[in-house]
């Protein structure tokens, strides 16, 4: 009860101390509430994206995890040619077979990756159904970005150029029977679908796939040869991408923290040498150096808690509201999704209650060692100079 | 007055004895560069429960520094300060802000009023280290702004106060816990006459009705006029000691 009325009473003087010091103090928690909101505006920007971005891979391409031939490699193209075969058929597993192929469009050879997948699947968003209502020879859907690229449309027949399972090259024309929107574009650039029956026949390559796409039901007792990688194991990428990307911007608000950080050591060495005979009162009148120490430390970090208040009061809504409304990514996403980069016209900033409080716990943890860090001269000072305030 | 206190704290001063400060072969050497200034040399006193002492002398004979190792402020360099038979040197800092927050007040040259706190909270400060209860704190802080007749300012800051009220309050600070010994440096040096015989007034009246034991460190000639104990102090020791 004694350490518990002590700190409150601590508490109370610290807050009435800082409150007292005016402009100096309201400085000190502009900043730090503007670096404080900053990093929950980055940090909750690059979880929105996250979020989104689990959302459509999972969705679109990934589903609950992939079996993947042995042989096949997504980041070696050559492991294509041989990358597939014969696959124990299990009701929670979608295959999806890989082959290399060629497109014509104004006169051009393209290179593409002709994916087939059955028509009536439906454990990826692809809209395989416009593969089964059409009535065209070869139905094949396209993404908006390679539609895009190419100049291409629904109901456009373009020529292509396959090799069959003997490595003998066989040509006839597609037709785009839909074309998909999608913020996933390692589906879309430069990739046709077809209904895998209709690949099969095309290729020669009965019952075979390159990968299989697995639901929550999977249990990993079919194609145990083959590799299996959880949704966890596939967006490995993505997630160090996404640290990659916060690490970057963390540059940006890591220098308002330090500001931040710098004011308030500023202010502590300011109150140490200005308030020495407050100091030497405080032990005359029967605090111990340890406990003025502590009393310091506190008006310090005081700063941080009111800061994080202020800043909450700001972050919450503003942020709330983009979660609504969405960041236009406009001018960033076309070039993103060259890259492979998944990401959405717009991200949705997402402002989880573990982010908020791990900020607020490392704002106010990283002032309460910036505050004590001037403060512990204090236990060296002779109090009767103190008192006289010498400096 | 403090008779209440607990028998078992180890702060307790033992009101039994009659000297209340008992200085033993206290000499207190302060670093100067490479070498050392002895302040004190080999004092040795006695302070009854009660008593009105002055340490007088000019600038430089110690009177402070006698003062401040009364207070537990600072340590001598040999010899030993008994409070009430207890040695307040060795202890720790824990234990001597606990006697110096139960047993001792101070009165300061330079008031050192606590500037973001109102009168009323600037008294009621070591009260809070007390743990009183509110009530109790406000019937002590009241009656201690009446004894020094500044309880109709209790609600203004040190800022809007004058010198003379604000060594009243300074007075009203050191006597709220009603401590067993008021330790007051240089009390009307920045006074005027009017002001410091005022002090001093009040300081006789707290002496004899209340019992607190004073002892003051001076040169001013107004405060050695109330003194009915007059030490003299010449180049870090005794150089008189005289009762009126």
């Amino acid at each position: 009860m004694d350490t518990l009325y002590n700190i409150g009473l601590s508490f109370r003087l610290a807050f009435r101390n800082i409150i007292s010091s005016g402009l100096r103090t309201w400085l000190t928690i502009t900043t730090l509430s503007l670096a404080f909101v900053m990093i929950l505006f980055f940090n909750s920007m690059y979880t929105g994206w996250e979020y989104q971005g689990i959302r459509d891979q999972v969705n679109w391409e990934f589903a609950q995890g992939q079996v993947i031939h042995p042989d096949y490699d997504k980041l070696d193209p050559f492991t294509i040619e041989s990358g597939h075969g014969k696959y124990e058929k299990d009701a929670h597993l979608t295959p999806v077979l890989i082959r290399q192929a060629n497109i014509y469009p104004d006169g051009r050879m393209v290179p593409i990756l002709l994916k087939g997948i059955p028509a009536d699947q439906q454990i990826v968003e692809l809209p395989t159904q416009l593969l089964k209502e059409s009535k065209a020879n070869i139905p094949a859907l396209i993404g908006l970005g390679m539609a895009q690229d190419n100049n291409l449309k629904v109901g456009d027949t373009i020529l292509m150029r396959w090799k069959d399972k003997n490595g003998t090259f066989d040509a006839q024309n597609i037709t785009i029977a839909g074309i998909f929107e999608t913020n996933v574009p390692t589906i879309d650039a430069g990739q046709i679908w077809i209904d895998l029956n209709r690949m099969n026949q095309l290729t020669g390559l009965q019952q075979e796939a390159t990968y299989l796409l697995a639901d929550a039901e999977y249990n990993q007792t079919t194609n145990a040869s083959w590799n299996y990688q959880d949704k966890e194991a596939l967006l490995k990428e993505f997630y160090e991408l996404i640290e990659l990307k916060r690490g970057g911007s963390s540059f940006l608000y890591g220098i308002l923290m330090l500001i931040a950080l710098i004011a308030i050591f500023d202010s502590q060495v300011f109150s140490v040498f200005k308030r020495q005979k407050e100091i030497g009162t405080y032990i005359a009148l029967g605090f111990t150096k340890k406990r003025v120490t502590f009393l310091f430390t506190l008006e310090g970090t005081m700063y941080a808690f009111i800061a994080t208040v202020v800043g909450s009061i700001i972050a919450i809504p503003l942020l709330s509201w983009l979660h609504e409304v969405g960041i236009p990514m406009t001018s960033n996403v076309d070039q993103s999704r060259k890259m492979g980069i998944t990401v959405g016209e717009y991200i949705y900033p997402l402002l989880t209650p573990e982010l908020f409080s791990k900020t607020v716990f490392w704002v106010v943890i990283l002032s309460a060692v910036i505050s004590y860090l001037p403060v512990r001269k204090i236990a060296k000072m002779n109090t009767v100079d103190a008192l006289k305030g010498k400096k | 007055m403090s008779t209440q206190k607990n028998e078992t704290n180890e702060n307790h001063i033992d009101m039994n004895t009659n000297n209340i400060i008992e200085i033993q072969n206290v000499t207190k050497r302060f670093p100067v560069g490479e070498t050392e200034f002895t302040a004190l040399s080999n004092i040795n006193l006695k302070i009854e429960k009660g008593e009105f002492t002055g340490l007088i002398g000019p600038s430089g004979s110690g009177k402070t520094t006698l003062l401040n190792l009364i207070g537990a402020l600072d340590i001598p360099s040999e010899g030993e300060i008994l409070i009430s038979g207890k040695n307040v040197a060795v202890k720790s800092d824990a234990k001597s802000a606990l006697l110096r927050n139960e047993h001792i007040g101070f009165i300061f040259q330079s008031y050192n009023l606590l500037p973001v706190y109102s009168i009323f909270e600037n008294v009621e400060f070591p009260l809070l280290l007390q743990k009183k209860s509110k009530a109790e704190r406000k019937e002590a802080v009241m009656q201690a702004l009446e004894w020094v007749g500044l309880s109709d300012i209790a609600n203004k800051k040190p800022s809007q106060i004058s010198g003379g009220q604000a060594q009243r309050v300074a007075i009203a600070r050191s006597i709220v816990k009603k401590p067993d010994i008021v330790l007051a440096d240089e009390p009307t040096a920045n006074l005027d006459s009017t002001n410091a015989y005022k002090i001093m007034d009040i300081l006789k009246k707290l002496n004899e009705e209340l019992g607190i034991t004073f002892m003051f460190s001076s040169h001013d000639s107004k405060v050695i006029e109330y003194l009915r104990r007059v030490i003299t102090l010449e180049d870090g020791k005794v150089k008189n000691d005289e009762t009126k």
